[in-house]
């Protein structure tokens, strides 16, 4: 048998008998990245079917050798060679083939650090960033094209999270890369006044993509999963960036940190959603809520409060209390308060009432679901009829929450809404019936 | 051909387009659940070797070998990416081994194929010419 060649040389104590997880898909948004700042931003394609080939090469001869030594470095200098073949074969790179070649051949002794210097990985790891969200690109576009090219997903993927067709994720990204020709957007990290606006551009973007994986209301749920710890990940590169380092960005990640440390917690071993009420707060996951505490701390350090630090703020409110009936409903109403100002969504309005019913009991929770301003918006939102039956359950007009209960089954998405709605309406009718 | 000895079979990989459209994390699970597949058949001793050839290569022809041509193909179904060389008992066998492939889902295409036997004219020949290999 032939000597395994695509071992690592380097010696090193960390012995993998199987690659870490989603490592293949964290090197594909690394060296896609890399990749394109080394081609050009108008070579994107180009980059991402490079990546494709060297991961095909790990998975025809991985099986035969083993995961190499550092299976990261054999991936980026498989991709290295891979794109120098690229650039030598291809003629859109004439003019820049030496200066190309020239960066990428550099030798040292380490020669996987000299050109990809893990600095440099999150240096264009952000600068994609920067182009994905960038606001010339349509939002919806902005998450299939960040999850594409900085998370790694696939196209299937991608359309099963957003219970959409291939072909409507494909349109997407294209849309996307045309944008970014003909916008003639840059290959960068913006600075000065234009940073600040671009960050907020990006947060906005993380925390859609955040909400995109959070929300239980459609698709794959392990699918989902992998988004929210992918927005926490990519989070997490720009608050540990000079450029991301803003108290906002560490409202943003200690609120994605805080909610989604209570995610094992949210389905039951039937996949059943489960309520707040219901959840067994010993599955919360306590180092991820140390770790969001620990950011809303940072958050504070400045004057500005923005929607991220309220929602926080709210997310450890619920993570501080020991159980359902010690919850700090007030703390969190004022926080609502302060939110209804910064954030006219009925949706947060809707929040908003179900924490003052708590409060204030179910009558003043139907009273401030009257007074929501564009209240329509909501009419075809499940929540918004399962709250309203929850209300009327809890003033005994059973009639009425059955009726609340079933108009909010027709709108609910997803199995375990059924499920937890069908529950409610049998036991408003029994009620009926006796 | 005879069937009466057997020498083995072998599994041949072949394709090398079905993993194009794979997702990164796709291709690492199958990797993975083929690394713990040839690692089984192996440990059994069931998998006396195996390989993965580099895609591309040279195709040699003509005579005197005068046409030598970059090859084997681009991107094709027939193209092979590599081979288990399997010491089992039959061609059933091998077959079963075969099913087992990670790859079959997606599109892979396995081959299987038993290694000839040495039949009884070429036996002949090679107790003669042993003298002379002993030599060498």
């Amino acid at each position: 048998m032939n000597p395994p060649q695509n071992s690592d040389q380097e010696p090193q104590a960390a012995e993998v008998s199987q690659a870490v997880e989603h490592l293949f898909r964290h090197e594909a948004g690394k060296m896609v990245a890399t990749l394109t700042r080394i081609f050009g931003l108008e070579h994107l394609t180009l980059a991402e079917d490079v990546v494709q080939e060297a991961l095909a090469r790990a998975l025809q001869t991985w099986p035969f050798y083993g995961v190499p030594k550092h299976p990261a470095a054999w991936i980026m200098r498989t991709s290295r060679n891979l794109a120098l073949d690229v650039v030598r074969r291809r003629t859109v790179f004439r003019q820049k083939e030496a200066q190309i070649v020239q960066l990428m051949e550099r030798e040292t002794p380490s020669l996987d650090e000299a050109v990809f210097p893990e600095q440099g990985i999150t240096d264009d790891t952000l600068r994609m960033m920067f182009v994905c969200c960038h606001p010339l690109i349509p939002s919806e576009a902005q998450a299939a094209l960040a999850l594409k090219t900085l998370c790694g997903f696939g196209v299937p993927e991608i359309s099963r999270a957003f219970l959409t067709t291939d072909a409507a994720i494909a349109k997407r990204l294209v849309r996307a890369k045309q944008k970014i020709r003909q916008a003639k957007i840059r290959f960068e990290i913006p600075v000065g006044e234009e940073l600040g606006r671009r960050l907020d551009g990006v947060l906005q973007s993380l925390y859609l993509l955040f909400n995109e994986g959070y929300k239980a209301s459609s698709g794959d749920r392990l699918v989902r999963e992998d988004i929210c710890q992918e927005a926490i990940r990519l989070t997490s590169l720009l608050v540990e960036h000079p450029a991301g380092n803003q108290p906002r960005t560490h409202a943003l990640l200690a609120l994605m940190l805080l909610d989604a440390a209570r995610l094992p917690a949210r389905v039951d071993g039937q996949g059943n959603l489960l309520l707040l009420k219901e959840q067994d707060r010993s599955f919360w996951d306590q180092a991820m809520l140390a770790r969001g505490m620990f950011h809303l701390a940072q958050s504070a350090a400045g004057e500005e409060i923005t929607v991220y630090h309220l929602q926080a703020g709210i997310a450890a409110c619920h993570s501080a209390a020991k159980d359902y009936e010690s919850t700090d409903w007030r703390q969190i109403l004022s926080l609502y308060d302060q939110l209804v100002k910064l954030d006219r969504s009925p949706v947060v309005a809707l929040n908003r009432a179900i924490v003052l019913a708590n409060i204030h009991g179910p009558k003043a929770g139907l009273d401030a679901i009257g007074a929501i301003r564009d209240r329509e918006v909501l009419n075809t939102y499940y929540l918004l009829h399962a709250v309203l039956g929850e209300f009327e359950a809890r003033l005994q007009h059973t009639k009425a929450a059955a009726r609340h209960f079933q108009k909010s089954l027709e709108l609910a998405e997803t199995r375990s809404e059924e499920q937890f709605l069908t529950k409610r309406l049998q036991a408003c009718e029994n009620q009926v019936r006796n | 051909m005879s069937t009466q000895t057997n020498n083995g079979y072998m599994l041949i990989f072949r394709g090398n387009e079905w993993y194009k459209g794979l997702s990164p994390e796709e291709m690492q699970r199958i990797s993975g659940q083929w690394m713990a597949w040839y690692k089984r058949l192996s440990e059994q001793g069931k998998a006396v070797a195996g390989n993965p050839l580099e895609p591309e290569g040279k195709l040699v022809s003509g005579k005197n070998g005068r046409v030598v041509a970059d090859g084997p193909f681009a991107e094709s179904k027939e193209a092979i990416g590599g081979y288990f060389l399997l010491d089992v008992g039959s061609l059933d066998e091998a077959v079963a081994i075969a099913k087992d492939c990670p790859g079959l889902p997606y599109g892979a295409k396995i081959e299987v194929r038993a290694i000839a036997a040495v039949c009884p004219m070429s036996e002949e020949a090679h107790v003669r010419a042993e003298p002379a290999l002993a030599k060498a």
